[in-house]
């Protein structure tokens, strides 16, 4: 026994040291922050946000030689998780200076750790960006992100399930939802597929069913409930039911399972933001079956045919080096005509920053699409956005409709689903 | 009527098997197969694994993640094992006015939750970054530290040690032993089993935490393997037969550890010492 005890200890021994060598080289990158010559940003995505922010720094770097970004890759929970921790324990020590935030999560962050964020209002002209970006993103007349992908939404049809039913993708253009379903009842009893694929447990779908109304499950001050009288997340519901009950909707669980449903052709379209395209396009075989057409609306007075699901932003923190991560951002996504065509070219991103929407990149023509010019399209739904406040709880309002949404599938009245979920709102949310 | 028993427990047992090995086999499949199959539900084991392999080694720090994780669990298991038999061996024999009212103390703080600690020990691993920077935020120490012991494996061994028979300290005493050199040759060596299971539980616990090491590290240099996995997912289309592939990885070590030393853990739990 004596010898293993001898052994434990020189194995932990020889293990401690040969940390703390290799921690004393690592620290010294580690320090991004205390350091201002290396510059750190947290990003989700390694094939699109991360990507993005390669591009920029091969951009910024031909004239600024010194500068330097280290782009750590984290999956947005966690990077969510991170920055609560760090920032509410309130040293800013381990933060970095540029942090992508979904615009959903981004007034939550802003109003609860109000001097974590560099105002960017000197850097970037917030007139130069699409019109709904700006509420998520900014707080008490101050531009805190830089707005960066656009999750403009689309409806990806499959033509030739389309044409087996007698219906072209025009047919599906700027329709209501109601119509949506008309069609879909006919197309799923001509060809078997079901119309569209949904998780009732993650309706994500109503979120951008009520942003075509202009309306979101917060008032205007982004904290008030605004759920009983809301005229468009009662359409919203209704129709997500009627979707369900009428049995053209096929059921997913996940996210590979929603994945799955049109990559093995089970469904005729797809409901979503225009990040799903590499998904679809995944399935080669499908190439030349599929078009986008704009998303349907809600049957409410000013709806538009046009929505966003996601989409994020770039904020500095208020830590050494801010001016220096602000210079960067406002010199690539908040200026550079040039690097919104490579984002485009190399990566698929669609950016919001209006004055480099056009040109050769945005106009090529997709053959997975039948030679429609996607992008193009997309931008231009892009500018109808109807523009509203995500405000501070959009998570957990779609939690309480979640809850609230089987209870209607189950046979309760839609006003008093929505009077209950405002009340549940109410005492939760504040 | 005992073989339709027997019959019947094997096959309530059978499909018992299935279900458990189900994910694994799942698993082991998708790991062979490409994302957009693994998607689709395939059950098939594909042709896809050695180009798997490749890009998950080529895109990903994999060998530095396994390093890291190793480092994390190997160190982290064998200060509990030193600090909490220590702890559990002297609550239960020395006598002391006050250590029961100690130990239901320390009892206590098994029912504070860890994300409840989680912004103290970022703040106070703030302020150690300022004068020990090697013990730090981003270091693998500061995700080591807390874990050394905690309430349950100290209760673990102070169970266990109640079933110690305490005339061999008695004799080790007049044979001349220093207390610790009791503690080292007569404790040891006849509570392996209760080391071997405190060692597992510590190790998989250490392997598989996600939470601390997600806020406390920062850089890729010290990812663990639970965090490169879940990184691996951070895409809007992610790759599911790499992301299935790191998984076998992680999961290799601490089925291995389990079954190296099984026979062990299950005395040991069931608290049984051989005089």
């Amino acid at each position: 026994m004596k010898k293993w005890f001898l052994l434990f200890s020189t194995v932990l021994l020889i293990m401690a040291l040969s940390a703390c060598s290799s921690e004393s080289g690592s620290n010294s990158g580690a320090e991004g922050n205390s350091n201002t010559d290396s510059i750190t940003a947290w990003a989700w995505d390694p094939l699109f946000n991360v990507a993005a922010l390669e591009l920029a720094e091969k951009q910024y770097t031909q004239e600024n030689k010194d500068f330097n970004l280290k782009i750590i890759e984290n999956a947005q929970s966690d990077i969510v998780q991170k920055l609560n921790t760090g920032l509410s324990s309130g040293t800013m020590n381990g933060m970095p200076n540029i942090v992508l935030i979904e615009d959903y999560r981004a007034q939550s962050f802003l109003k609860s750790y109000p001097n974590a964020f560099y105002d960017m209002s000197d850097y970037i002209n917030e007139e130069d960006f699409a019109d709904y970006k700006i509420p998520p993103t900014s707080l008490g007349g101050k531009q805190y992100g830089v707005p960066f992908d656009t999750g403009v939404t689309g409806l990806y049809v499959r033509t030739d399930y389309l044409e087996e039913a007698g219906y072209t993708p025009e047919d599906l253009t700027n329709i209501t939802w109601e119509e949506f379903i008309e069609i879909g009842k006919d197309i799923t009893k001509k060809t078997g597929k079901k119309m569209i694929s949904l998780n009732p447990n993650e309706p994500d779908h109503l979120r951008f069913m009520v942003q075509t109304a202009g309306e979101w499950f917060t008032g205007e001050d982004g904290t008030t409930a605004n759920i009983g009288d809301n005229e468009a997340v009662k359409n919203a519901m209704r129709v997500y039911k009627e979707m369900l009950e009428e049995d053209i909707a096929h059921i997913n669980t996940d996210w590979s399972s929603r994945i799955a449903s049109f990559n093995s052709g089970e469904v005729v379209t797809v409901a979503t933001g225009n990040w799903m395209t590499p998904s679809i396009k995944a399935e080669e075989s499908q190439s030349g079956k599929w078009k986008v057409v704009p998303v349907p609306k809600l049957s409410v007075e000013g709806a538009k045919n046009a929505s966003n699901l996601g989409g994020s932003s770039f904020y500095v923190l208020n830590i050494p080096g801010k001016e220096k991560a602000a210079e960067f951002l406002a010199d690539t996504f908040g200026n550079d005509v040039e690097l919104y065509q490579k984002l485009v070219s190399e990566i698929g991103a669609i950016g919001t920053y209006l004055p480099a929407l056009e040109g050769e990149a945005f106009n090529q023509k997709d053959e997975f699409f039948g030679g429609q010019k996607v992008t193009t399209d997309f931008v231009n739904w892009m500018r109808e956005i109807p523009r509203v406040n995500y405000g501070m709880h959009t998570y957990a309002a779609m939690d309480i409709l979640t809850g609230e949404l089987q209870n209607y599938r189950t046979g309760k009245k839609l006003e008093e689903v929505l009077n209950d979920a405002q009340k549940q709102a109410e005492a939760q949310l504040n | 009527m005992n073989k339709l028993k027997l019959f019947s427990t094997y096959f309530i047992l059978s499909i018992a098997t299935l279900v458990s090995l189900f994910p694994f086999l799942w698993m082991l499949i998708s790991m062979t197969n490409k994302s957009v199959d693994v998607s689709n539900g395939r059950l098939l084991p594909g042709t896809h694994l050695i180009e798997n392999l490749k890009s998950l080694f080529e895109n990903y720090n994999v060998g530095s993640a396994l390093y890291n994780s190793f480092f994390i669990a190997i160190v982290a298991t064998i200060l509990c094992l030193i600090v909490s038999s220590l702890a559990g061996y002297g609550f239960e024999i020395y006598r002391s006015k006050g250590k029961d009212i100690v130990f239901n103390i320390l009892l206590l703080s098994l029912m504070i939750p860890f994300a409840a600690l989680m912004v103290p020990l970022f703040r106070f691993f703030g302020g150690v970054s300022q004068t020990i920077p090697f013990l730090g935020i981003n270091t693998l120490f500061a995700v080591i530290l807390p874990y050394v012991t905690t309430a349950f494996f100290v209760f673990l061994f102070r169970q266990n040690t109640k079933m110690f028979t305490r005339e061999l300290i008695e004799a080790g005493r007049i044979d001349g032993l220093s207390e610790l050199g009791i503690f080292i040759h007569i404790y040891m060596p006849s509570m392996k089993n209760t080391f071997a299971a405190a060692g597992i539980i510590s190790f998989m616990n250490n392997w598989n935490n996600f939470l601390w090491p997600l806020v406390i590290l920062q850089s890729p240099d010290v990812q663990t393997i639970p965090l490169l996995i879940s990184n691996l997912g951070s895409g809007y289309s992610p790759d599911f037969g790499i992301i299935y592939t790191a998984i076998v990885i992680g999961t290799i070590p601490t089925a291995l550890v389990f079954f190296f030393l099984q026979k062990y853990f299950v005395e040991g739990m069931s608290g049984s010492v051989k005089g």
